[in-house]
Formats: structure tokens, sequence, C-alpha cells
């Protein structure tokens, strides 16, 4: 399949490559601000699981204002909003916006993120937070479920009294336990679905309004905050007594349809043309293997012979190096003999 | 609503000994007996809500159990005793852990022990601490590990690792709590070493926090297995990054505490096409599996991959167990599917793989001159295998493991350079053979006795094939050979013997004559008794199948005979390569990569089905169809499979592949050097087995044969002890009917899948058995929808009536429309129903463009349609109407006759200019009783269009003819009905609220919608007929009495079925399927289940048996209920 036809199969995809933004989630903060006025006021954002950021420059553009992007005036800056982005994975700057890499579930990241907002708390927390999928569904919508819940625990630490928290969630079986939960700490809890979100998949997010934690709470990072279990006495697992927050579609109906495929001539006045993609595709974990393969260095049974036991034996990886990064492209790791060229 | 058969991944396994094998399937736990046969099996539900992750017996109790089953056999104890035998077993996934007894024994049985205990987090592992079997150490998501006593079911410690962080998996190892070593893969590709029994308090005193003692890193992705070996005191891990890494940890645990101070890396296996999702260690070497299908066995010293297990389809291996086998070595591996499949494979020694291209044989040819034609020897009766060949020198040598190479034969002058050579088994147990020459000269004779040869003419010119065609019934045999100009002669053969002396009979018979073309010579043919005289079906290099009669008149007569029916060309250029018959049926397989089953009358042949063996495999050489015993093999693993086996032989770029058509999987790949050489194969020597046989060739001037000849034969599949069905989601699901089999009654349905095939499976709801019966892969991306129509076709005899006979549709990816007629008969011999497909039609959107020559040269600008849903209408003619609904906005309407075997695109529209989602369709009798046609239509926005199609086309002739559609209309009705897509559409004739509405006279329907939003709305519609046409279309829609349930489900609700007159029944991906009561005039809420099929996309319902209702619903795997009566709330 060409280059194009992805175009054509993903219509958000191909607008946000025209627009510039980095993914095309950015079409989904955008569509829920149209909904909720997400960023009426803020000043200061915390955007956790931003990588490859395309959510950062959405509040960079809406917090900053789309001229001062250009400017470089460092002094006015401090009193400028403040935008905190975390990902495990390394992004490419931004201008305004503050970047830590780690792991949002690890207590240290946490207290990172923290030190940011001590005495200034946070306006908006937003997590588009997702794990690597592995195809059965309870894992991966447990392991969805504790970044949002870590999510949520840095927001107990960091949000204003009022301020709002949007978060991703994937509509599967225990969603209602996550509903319940949130709805202890906010006024108001809605399941919203942007339009550019597929009809087809189960994510939605979860959008948070008047942050009112139960009183007497005290935000500890030390413990992770688990998830409710269902209450048997209540049969909640097949009883009609399941947290069920109201679902909001967002987004102008007469935006493009993301479950639609559109011809590639969408304005018959404007020719097709094919656009690179903004920023180049975060670094997969399995490159190493894709690249062995491609010069055919993968063990099988017809080709027995490996030359790369050499050289990862000879790699010798010591133990208690608090390392949190992965190691940087072309490292030993990569043992430099193995490029194609 | 009852549970009554669920088929979801495989996500444990595990060995007890070497004789049991444990596995979990969604909350399912089952245990095989392996040593019985056919295998015994229990199943027990014991983990609620949750899916089984993982299970660990209880060492000393499983020990004993194995010591006790290996003594009995030496002792020969009565078998009874072996009930005596029990073993507990801990359960875990998700939140919960469960102890359960398992009784051992030829019929197995399991026992919960105490009821389902609840933690507050994730599991990842559970490993017991004391040899009572009280104490249990327990890590969770979180990083943390709690000693839980299991009887109580209550917690007696709790430590978190100081690096709190989320976990994708933990290992445990230690006797003990006070020295036992968690291993942790971190969601950041580390992997953390920590004691919880040595950790210190902090905060107060309440909790213990463990400090991390090593740290590994070179991951680059997250660690989803662990595996532990003490022995040589080895870790490895298998990763998100495709590779399995093995560490020097030394001992862990005990004394030794985290082991080695500074742990090495001893090797990285990168052999994995996709995620590794498994490891294993034991004394044999390393065992990974992942997402890729794949088992790959790891050999310690040279970090070779040994054997690549291949038995699951697309969507990978989610569960692994390997056994430690006894004292001979050997052992066994178990992998658990996505597809919910299970297989075992042997580890012993001379089962080994022929996959491994050292066994790669060269029969070491020693005579003169170059090998040219192989032919195998002694396949079926004799016992002795052997090979013959043609040299260049014009000469014919015979080998045998014994006796090595022999000079049978000297052809002369005239068969240097150029021959043909084909061997037939003689009914003496002889072997004969034919050597064509190009010079019209076939040499016959015994391989026993080549002296007693004879010399026949077949013209003048080039001997292009010679073939040998078995007699049905009788003795000796046919002898074809095709000469020059088309002409084919042939031969009836027979031997005496006189005196010790071979003596051939020959008989000339009336010649073929082919028809005209450019490369025109015989290459198979098939003799094929009927009552009015024997017919041949031929195949020729032109690619054509042709058929021929002998006419009992002129026999004799030189007369040449010219077919009575030609499919020219059918097979393409590059030539039919086989023809064979099975039950009634042709089957054929050419160089056009595609095999075709075709029907034969009196005097034609008629292609019913065409199918693509195998993707990227062009080159097919042979089809074999074997009707498999039900026992194979005396003593091993009982019952194999449950419908025939067609097994294709061909070329796959550079390896010579035997493919089973059936289960679509590769069962041999021998790297031969591609195709254009000489071949022959044989069977594997226990027939109906599951072996691969072997392949002879001719490789640069050797004789070279995949493997020894007189070895054992090995199943390349492993043994099926589960079936799987979709690697990958299941979309759609179809009841299609229920026939009775061998007094059994089977369910009979279909369903689509992402991994773009449509299954045909039966299911025993009695016995819980499931079958698949066929596999249909012509569709070239996801399928997403399908519909039925329950009626036979018109030209199905009175006498070969099958049990059940349908009209299957599907639709999918690449705007692809495929329709089936289905034959469900009855299997006899396996008291099972069968199943052929007949291809009636196929249609694509974008046809015209994939025609295009250029089209690489041209980026495609047609929207890559997808079909999101049918429907289906029959009024009892033969034309069939179909609407789809389509991704690029559209909604469209195919016509279709089952004889004309085309797809008529009749109608479009784009109204609704979104992907549209769901349709459905609906007739209504009009006062002056003709039949009005509805469709309802609905899209991302939420809103329902219905149509009366009385306005664009006149319904004199019925629904299905294709004259007077006109241009599109709008629609009579549009109304919104849900916030954003409507996933499922339902419509049925009456309204549900017998008080207000029936006043109100008029015809209702009533529609019924499930949206993206998880709300289920119902609205009634009067439709009122004017007495006279006022404008147009002469009826008017009211919209009245709407009922809308806005949270019915917390996911999307993705399917909906009316059951009855008063039930509906919803489905959703929050994995709960309701049942709702329509009485009045809202929907009332009747009763729920939970289900262990995540991602629900599909719903059917039937009425069954003694009022029971069936549910089935699809998703991640299948799952069938039972509704006890109507109105049944739980
Ligand atoms: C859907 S992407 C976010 C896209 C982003 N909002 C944007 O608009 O560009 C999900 C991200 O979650 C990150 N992620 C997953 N698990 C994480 C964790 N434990 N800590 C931090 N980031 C995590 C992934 O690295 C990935 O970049």
């Amino acid at each position: 399949m060409g280059r194009s036809s992805k175009d054509k199969r993903d219509i958000y995809y191909r607008l946000a490559k025209e627009e510039g933004w980095r993914a095309r989630s950015a079409f989904k903060l955008l569509q829920l601000d149209e909904e909720f006025n997400l960023f009426k006021g803020v000043r200061r954002a915390v955007d956790l699981c931003a990588a490859p950021g395309s959510w950062s420059q959405v509040l960079s553009r809406k917090l900053r204002g789309e001229e001062q992007e250009k400017e470089q005036e460092k002094e006015q800056e401090k009193e400028q909003a403040k935008i905190v982005a975390v990902d495990l994975q390394a992004m490419a700057p931004l201008p305004g916006v503050t970047q830590i890499q780690g792991d949002i579930t690890k207590t240290s990241t946490a207290q990172e993120i923290i030190k940011h907002f001590e005495g200034q708390p946070a306006d908006l927390v937003v997590c588009d937070g997702a794990p690597d999928v592995t195809g059965l569904h309870d894992v991966d919508e447990y392991i969805q479920a504790q970044l949002l819940l870590a999510a949520l625990n840095i927001t107990t630490h960091v949000l204003k009294y009022g301020g709002t928290f949007v978060a991703k969630i994937f509509r599967g079986k225990d969603v209602t336990l996550l509903y319940s939960q949130l709805r202890i700490f906010f006024g108001e809890v809605t399941c919203a679905k942007p339009r550019s979100s597929r009809n087809s998949s189960i994510e939605a997010f979860v959008v948070c309004q008047r942050y009112a934690p139960p009183e007497g709470y005290v935000p500890n990072m030390s413990n992770p905050l688990l998830d409710h279990c269902y209450d048997v006495d209540f049969n909640q697992l097949e009883g009609p007594n399941r947290v069920i927050v109201p679902f909001l579609a967002c987004g102008d109906l007469s935006a493009f349809d993301s479950d639609r495929t559109y011809p590639l001539q969408l304005d018959p006045s404007k020719e097709y043309k094919y656009t690179p993609p903004t920023q180049p595709p975060i670094r997969p974990p399995y490159e190493q293997a894709c690249r062995l393969r491609k010069s055919n260095l993968l063990a099988n049974e017809n080709s027995p012979s490996l030359p790369l036991d050499e050289g990862f034996s000879s790699l010798h990886l010591s133990a208690n190096q608090d390392a949190d990064v992965r190691p940087p492209a072309g490292t030993a790791e990569d043992g430099g003999k193995l490029d194609d060229k | 609503m009852e549970s009554v058969l669920i088929v979801t991944p495989v996500t444990a396994l595990e060995f007890l000994g070497e004789d049991y094998l444990l596995a979990g399937d969604g909350p399912v736990l089952s245990v095989y007996n392996l040593k019985t046969s056919p295998t015994t099996s229990a199943l027990l539900s014991v983990l609620q809500n949750f899916r089984i992750h993982g299970i660990r017996p209880h060492q000393q109790q499983g020990d004993k159990a194995e010591h006790t089953s290996v003594a009995k056999k030496e002792e020969e104890e009565p078998q009874g005793l072996s009930w005596q035998q029990r073993a507990h077993l801990v359960v875990f996934g998700g939140k919960a852990v469960r102890l359960v007894e398992l009784k051992m024994g030829e019929l197995p049985s399991l026992q919960p022990l105490g009821p389902l205990i609840q933690l507050r987090d994730w599991v990842l592992d559970v490993h017991w601490l004391d040899v009572r079997g009280d104490l249990l150490g327990v890590t969770l998501a979180h990083n943390a590990t709690l000693l839980l006593d299991v009887q109580k079911g209550s917690t007696l410690a709790l430590c978190s690792c100081e690096d709190g962080c989320l976990l994708y998996s933990a290992l445990l190892v230690g006797p003990c709590w006070k020295s036992l070593v968690v291993v942790g893969g971190t969601i950041f590709n580390q992997l953390v070493l920590w004691r919880p029994g040595e950790g210190t308090e902090k905060e107060g005193g309440r909790n213990m926090v463990g400090r991390v003692e090593r740290r590994l890193l070179g991951h680059s992705g997250v660690i989803f297995s662990l595996a532990y070996l003490p022995k040589p005191g080895w870790l490895a891990s298998a990763s998100d990054d495709r590779s399995v890494r093995v560490w020097d940890v030394g001992a862990l645990g005990g004394e030794a505490g985290c082991g080695a101070p500074s742990p090495t890396c001893l090797r990285v296996l990168y052999g994995h096409q996709a995620r590794v999702f498994s490891v294993k260690l034991s004394s044999a070497g390393a065992f990974s599996a992942g997402e890729d299908g794949v088992c790959l066995a790891w050999d310690w010293d040279s970090g070779k991959v040994t054997r690549a297990l291949r038995g699951h389809r697309a969507g990978g291996v989610r569960a692994l167990a390997v056994s430690l086998g006894g004292a001979g070595g050997g052992g066994y591996v178990a992998t658990g599917g996505t597809d919910g499949g299970i297989r075992l494979w042997s580890l012993k020694e001379e089962d080994s793989g022929l996959e491994d291209a050292g066994v790669l044989r060269d029969l070491g040819f020693e005579g003169v001159g170059c090998p040219k034609v192989v032919r195998v020897t002694g396949g079926r009766g004799l016992r002795q295998r052997g090979v013959v060949i043609t040299t260049d020198q014009g000469e014919v040598y015979s080998w045998e493991e014994q006796r090595g190479w022999q000079l049978l034969w000297k052809g002369g002058a005239g068969f240097c350079s150029y021959n043909v050579m084909e061997v037939l088994e003689w009914w003496s147990g002889d072997e004969m053979c034919a050597v064509g020459s190009l010079s019209g000269e076939v040499w016959l004779f015994p391989l026993s006795q080549p002296s007693a040869g004879i010399r026949l003419k077949a013209g003048t010119g080039k001997i292009h094939s010679v073939l040998w065609v078995h007699p049905t019934g009788g003795r000796g045999g046919y002898l074809l050979a095709s000469g020059a100009e088309g002409v084919v002669y042939r031969w009836q053969i027979d031997t005496e013997l006189v005196g010790g002396a071979v003596v051939l009979n020959t008989e000339p018979l009336g010649p073929f004559i082919l028809p005209p073309c450019a490369k025109r010579w015989l290459t198979t043919a098939v003799l094929i008794s009927r009552p009015e005289g024997a017919l041949w079906v031929c195949g020729d290099r032109r690619g054509s199948l042709l058929l021929y009669r002998d006419k009992a008149e002129e026999a004799k007569a030189d007369g040449a005979l010219q077919p009575m029916s030609v499919l020219f060309g059918v097979h393409g250029k590059q030539g039919v390569t086989c023809v064979c018959e099975h039950a009634g049926l042709i089957y054929s397989t050419g160089r056009d990569g595609c095999v075709r089953v075709s029907r034969l009358d009196a005097s034609a042949l008629e292609v019913l089905r065409v199918q693509r063996a195998c993707r990227g495999m062009e080159w097919l050489e042979r089809i074999m169809v074997l009707d498999p015993e039900v026992n194979p093999v005396e003593g091993e693993h009982g019952e194999r499979h449950a419908g025939e086996v067609r097994l294709i032989l061909g070329f796959h770029s550079v390896y010579f592949v035997v493919w089973d058509l059936v289960r679509q999987e590769r069962l041999l790949s021998v790297p031969c050097g591609g195709g254009h050489r000489s071949w022959s194969y044989w069977l594997p020597q226990s027939p109906g087995a599951d072996g691969a046989g072997t392949v002879v060739f001719v490789k640069h001037g050797a004789v070279m044969a995949s493997r020894a000849p007189e070895e054992t034969f090995h199943q390349q599949g492993g043994w099926e002890l589960k079936e799987g069905i979709h690697g990958r989601g299941v979309t759609c699901v179809c009841h299609l009917g229920a026939v009775r089999v061998a007094r059994q009654h089977w369910e009979i349905l279909a369903t689509g899948g992402e991994d773009t095939t449509l299954t045909v499976l039966t299911i025993d709801p009695r016995s819980r058995a499931l079958r698949v019966l066929a596999l249909i892969t012509d569709h070239i991306s996801s399928i997403r929808a399908l519909a039925v129509v329950r009626r036979p076709g018109a030209r199905e005899a009175n006498d070969t009536k099958p049990l059940l006979s349908v009209l299957l549709f599907s639709a999918g990816g690449r705007a692809q429309l495929q329709c089936y007629r289905l034959l469900i008969g009855a299997n006899g011999q396996l008291g099972l129903p069968s199943c052929q497909v007949i291809q009636v039609a196929s249609h694509r959107l974008d046809e015209q463009w994939e025609r295009r020559r250029n089209r690489h040269k041209t980026v495609k600008m047609d929207p890559e349609t997808r079909y999101m849903s049918l429907a289906v209408v029959s009024d009892g003619t033969e034309g069939v109407l179909l609407a789809a609904a389509c991704s690029d906005g559209a909604l469209r309407l195919f016509s279709l006759t089952e004889t004309s075997g085309r797809f008529q695109l009749l109608w479009e529209t784009f109204y609704h200019q979104r992907c549209v989602l769901s349709v459905a369709t609906y007739l209504l009798k009009d006062p002056q009783g003709c039949q009005r046609l509805f469709l309802f239509s609905a899209a991302t926005d939420g809103v329902i269009a219905v149509w009366d199609t009385n306005t664009v086309r006149n319904l004199e002739n019925g629904p299905s003819s294709d004259t007077c559609w006109k241009d599109p209309p709008s629609p009579c009705l549009t109304f919104p009905a849900h916030q954003s897509g409507v996933n499922t559409l339902a419509v049925w004739e009456g309204h549900w609220d017998d008080q207000g509405l029936s006043q109100a006279g008029g015809h209702w329907m009533t529609v019924a919608s499930g949206g993206d939003d998880g709300q289920l709305s119902a609205v009634c519609i009067q439709v009122q007929f004017h007495s006279k046409e006022v404008e147009g279309s002469g009826l008017t829609l009211n919209l009245y009495a709407r009922s809308v349930e806005p949270l019915a489900h917390s996911a999307p609700l993705t399917a909906l079925i009316p059951l009855g007159p008063r039930l509906l029944i919803s489905a959703s991906p929050d994995q709960r399927i309701s049942l709702w009561d329509r009485r009045g005039s809202s929907l009332r809420h009747q009763g729920v289940l939970f289900s262990h099929v995540a991602d629900i996309a599909g719903l059917t319902a039937w009425q069954g048996e003694e009022r029971q209702t069936w549910v089935a619903v699809c998703g991640q795997g299948l799952q069938l209920l039972r509704l006890e009566a109507e109105g049944d709330g739980k």
C-alpha cells in the first residue's frame, strides 16, 4: 500500500500533517475545548503522556497565543503561561513548554512534576496516556486505568480547587469503577468523545470539572492510587447499580468524519499533494528487530548462524545503574557493525 | 441467561508432570489427561469476572503425583488407584486468586477449594512458599509483594518496592518469605530485583519498603514475560522489542539473595517477527513465543533456533508451557493462541522438525550423467520406499536405502538430452514405468523386470508428457502420452505372469485431441466412472480443464475424441497442474495459485469455487484430498481432524511447501530452489496422519530428499488439543441453521473476522463441542458484516439434497462483497456435519481501477471504501436484494440472482455525507397487496433515515428485478436518534404500546437502535397509505412514542437483536449482555450477563428446540448463551 493510502483512510491524520500538528490527537483536544471551554482562564497546565506533542502544541497556542510562539521575549515568559509536558519518550522541544522525560506511574517522576507547581497550583491537567496495547483487553484496559489513576494522583497534588482534569479512558468492562472514583474528586464528570476519535474505538475522554477533593483528603504520593473493586453486596458487576456518567459527543457535526473514507481529491479546485509527517515517528521499541530483519539477520531454522552473538555477549551491563532514560541511539547497544549500509 | 460455550484467547498453560496439561481460557480452568486416548478433559469456571493469567500447582503435591504415575506404569498397578491422586493448584488472574483441587485419573476432575480471593491490585505472579500449601507470595502490578494465607484468604505481610512504578511482568523465586526474590519487569524496560522479606519500615511503621538490589538494563520495550532456571542460574526476559535476553544472575533466593552482584547479559535472541509474549527455560533450552504465532526453540550453546513451531492463526501465541521430560529427555511444549486453540508439540529427538535445513539429504547419485526426472516409488503398498530417475544419458536408475543406486534401463540415443517419465504403482505390488522421447517413442517396463519392457509409438514428434491414470476398480492402468499437435495417445495396459516373467498386454484407445493453442499438451488427467460411461477430466498446459467421454462403440476404432466440454484457460497461462476427484467433486490446481472445485454433470464441468491456496504461493503443483481416520495412530493422541485433509503441494519462492488448505497452515517447507525442477512426494507413512511427508527433487545435478525416507513421520502442525477460531477480533456472527447428524443436534454458524477469514463452524450445545467446517479466505481485508438467506438453491436435485442450504453474504474492507451457497450435509464416517462451499458471486467497487494497466504509476483517487453493515431482502423468488452501509458515505443497493452469479449495483445515495454505519430492511404489504421495501440507514452523526424504495422502482416484477430504478430519492423520514454513531439497527412489525397506539390505525413498525453513546432507543413509526397517490409515494410516515435508555451500556452499544415479540437483547464492549423488556411504553432492564468476550462487536440469536433461545456474541472470541424460556430474566 502506498503512502497516500493512510491519507485516504484517516482524514484527520492527513489534516494534522497539512496543518502542522505532530499528531492527529490535536483535533481531539480542540474538539473537547469546543464543548467545554477548557482553556478559559488557564495559565498553568500539565500535559501528561505528551509525546510526540500535539496536545502541548495546542496548549502552547491556546495559552500563549499564536503570535508569541515565534517571539522570544524571555523576560515576559516567566509571567506567561506555564506548560509542563511529561512522557516516557523524548519529545522535540516546543516554545514555552517545559519537558520532563519519565514514567508517570513512578514516584520520582511525579515528585519532579509536583515541584514545578509548589505554591502555584495548575489550572488544568490533561493526560492522553495510552499503553502500547498488547491486544489482550483486560491487560490493556487495566494498564490504561493505571495511567489515568497515576495522572489523577499527580493531579491531586498540583490542581487548584475548582480546576479541570481531562484524561483518556478506555470504555471497557470496568470503566464504571473509574467513573465512581473520579466522582469522589470532581463536582462534574462527563464521558466525552471528540468526533475526531473513531466511532469504532473504545477510546473516550473523561472531562472532570470542579476539582473538590473529599474533606480531609491528604494527597499521598508514596502509595499508588488503586482502582476500585465491584461491591459484591450490591451486585455491581451485573446489577443496575453501576455508575455511568453522562456521555457527550464533542465537535462540530460539520467537521470531517473520522470514520469516513474520503477521496484524495477533497476539493475539486485543489489538487491533492502528499504532505510528509510533521514529526518523524517516535523511535519504536522494535527498531533494532526491524533493522535485523531487513538485513536478514533474524535467527531462523534455515540460517542458523547468528553473527550477533559476540557483539552482544561482550556487552557488560552493570547492575544498580540508575538510568531512567533509554540508551540514546548509536550506543554500543546498536552494535555499530549491524547497521545495514 | 447461562453461558454454554466460550472461546477466548488462551492466556495460561501449565504442565503437571508429563501427563496433565492445565489451561486457562477466560475464567475457565481446563485439565487435559494427555495419556488417555482420546484425551479426556474437565473444566471449571473459577475466576468469575477475571481472566486466568497463571496456574501454579503446589510443587510438593505436583511432584508426588508425577512420581506415582511413573511408578504406576512400571508396576502395573490397577488403574483405579490413580483416582487417589490429588493436586492443589492456585489459579490467578486480574485481581483474583483461587485455590482449586485436581483429582487425577482416567477422567480428571476439578473442584474449587474455598471462595475467590479478591485483592486490591492486579496479580502478576504467585509462588508457593511452604510444604503444607497454605502460604503464597503474590506480586502485584504496582511493584508490591504480599504474603497470603490462601486457606484463610488473609494477608500476613505486605512490602512495596522503593521503585514505585507499574510492572508488566513479575517472577518470584525462593523457598520462603524471608528470602524471596522478586524480579519485576517495569513499564520502562528494566528488570529490577528486590526482596520483600528484607523490607524496612517507613512512614510510621505501617509500610514496608524494599530496596532495589539489582537493575538489568538493555531492553528497549516493556517486559512481557520472565523465566528462571536455577541450575545454571539464568534468567530470561521477553520483550516488546521482539528480543529475548538471557541473563547470568546466578542463584536466586535463599542464602544467595539476589544472586550475582553484577549480572551480565549472556545472549540477546532476535528471531521473532513481532512482540515476544512468553518465554520459558528448561534444561533443553529456551522457548519463546509471541505475536507472530510462532514458538521458537533456542539452543543454549549456539543461540540457534532449533525448531519453529507454527500452529496458530494470526494474533499469535499468548500462553506457553514446557514439560520437563522424563529420563529419556523429550517432553512437550504446549502453546495457546489468541485464536483460542491449544497445541501440543513433542520434543522427542526423532520428532524434531523437518524445517531444519540440516535434514536435507543428498541421495548421492552414482550413475552416469545428470538426473533429469525423479519419481518416488513404494509410496503405498510396499514397505521399502525408493526413487527412480531418468538421466540425460537416456538411462533409468533406481535407488533404495539398502541397495543404493542401480542402473535399470538404457534407452539409447533417442532418450538422451530429452525424456519424460512417469511411474504407477501396479496391482501386483510392482511398479510400472513409462518413458517418452523426443521422437514419439514410449518405453514401458515393470521396474522389477526392465527387460520385459515394450516399445509403443505415439506419433513421431516430441512426447511432452506421459501420464498414468488409475482405472476405477479393475486392475492395470491407462497410459497417456501427449504427442505433437495436441494428440494424446492412449493405451489400456495390463500384465500377466507367464512362467515367472511379466508379459505386458497393451490395447490402444482412441486418442484425445486437445484444443488448438500454443502450448498444446496434456498435464494431468483423472478417470471418473459414471453410470452413463466413464468420463475423463483433463488439464492442459494452456490452463484449460477438458472433459472427454469414452464412447464404447468407438473405443477400438482409431476415431480421435474431441472434448465434450472445455473451460478454456481457467487456470491461467501457466497451466493446470493437477486434477483429482473426491466425494463427487473435481479439484484442480494450477500455476495461477488457485484451487478450483468443480461439479461434473453428464456433459459439462462447472466451477463452484475458486480458492487462492495461500497468499504469495503462485505455483501450485498438486492437491491431495485425504479422508482421515478418526484415530490415525494407535495409542497416540486420539482424534485429530474433524474434516477431510486437503493438502496443497507447490512452490513458494525458493521453497517447496506442503500447505493444509483446511487449516490454512504450512506443514512442510523445504528450501529446494524453487519451481521448474523435477520433484516427487511421499505421503506420510501412516495414512491420514498429519505428517508432512517427504519431497525428493533434483537440484544442481543431485537428487535430494527432504529427509531420510525410513524415519518416522512427525506432525508438523502439532497435536491440536483444542481448535481455535479467528486469530484476531471476530467482527460478525450469523446463525445459519441447525442440522441433525448421528442423532445429535448441531447448530451451524458463520463468523467473519479482522483476520480476513470467513469461518463456517458447528456447535453441539450438549457436549459443548465446536468444530470448524470450512474456512473461506477470499477476502483481502477485514470482514465486517454477514447476511444470510435461508433458502435452498433452485438447482439442488432432490436425491442429493443437503441437510441445510443457505446463501451467505459477506462484506468488508476494500469494498469487497462475496456471496456463497453453503451446502451442509453429514459426514457419516465422522458423525459430524460437513460443509460444501460454492462461490456464487463476488464484487469490488474498485475493480475498474484494479484492472487498469498503469495503476502502479498513478495515485488511486478512489476512497478505500469499507462496507460496514449489510441487510438482505428475499421475497422467495430467485433474486435477492442487498443493502450495504459504506464508509464513503453511501448507502448502496445491489441485486443478485444466483444463476447470473453477478452482483449488480442498482442504486446508491450519498445522502448521509458521513460514514454509514448500519442498515436494515423491512418489507410491508400495502392495501393493494404489493410488497413495499423500506430501507433504514444510519451514520456517524446519529441520524436515522428511512427510504421507501417504491419511489425508486416498479415493484410489479418482484423486488429483485433490475428494471426501473430511478434517480436517488430523498428519504421519506429522518430523525436524530443518537449523539454520535448508530452502530446497530433493528426493525420489526408492530408497536409496543398496546393501549395508546392501536387506536390510531394504520401499519406500525418499530425501529430500535444502539449507539456509540451507549444509548438504546426505540421509536414506533406509523405508516399511512393514501387511497389515491397524492404525491408520488402514496404514503406518509409518522413518528410516535420514542423510548430512550440513555445509559444502557457504559460503552458503545454495538449489537442489538429483538427476541420474540417483547424482548430486546443488547451487547457492548463493556462486556455486558443485557435483556430489555419492551412492554408498556418504556424499555425495562430485565437482566444482564457479564461476558468474557472483550470488544463485543456482533450478536445473533435464534429459537432452538424446547422453547430455548440461543444467543451468540462475538468480539475477541465467541460465546454461546442459553436463555431458558422467553421472559427469563436471569
Ligand atoms: C496517544 S500518545 C499521546 C499523544 C499526545 N497527546 C499528542 O497529542 O501528541 C500516548 C503517550 O503515552 C505515553 N505513555 C505511556 N505510558 C506512559 C507512562 N507510564 N509515563 C509517561 N508516558 C507514558 C506514550 O509514550 C505515548 O507517547
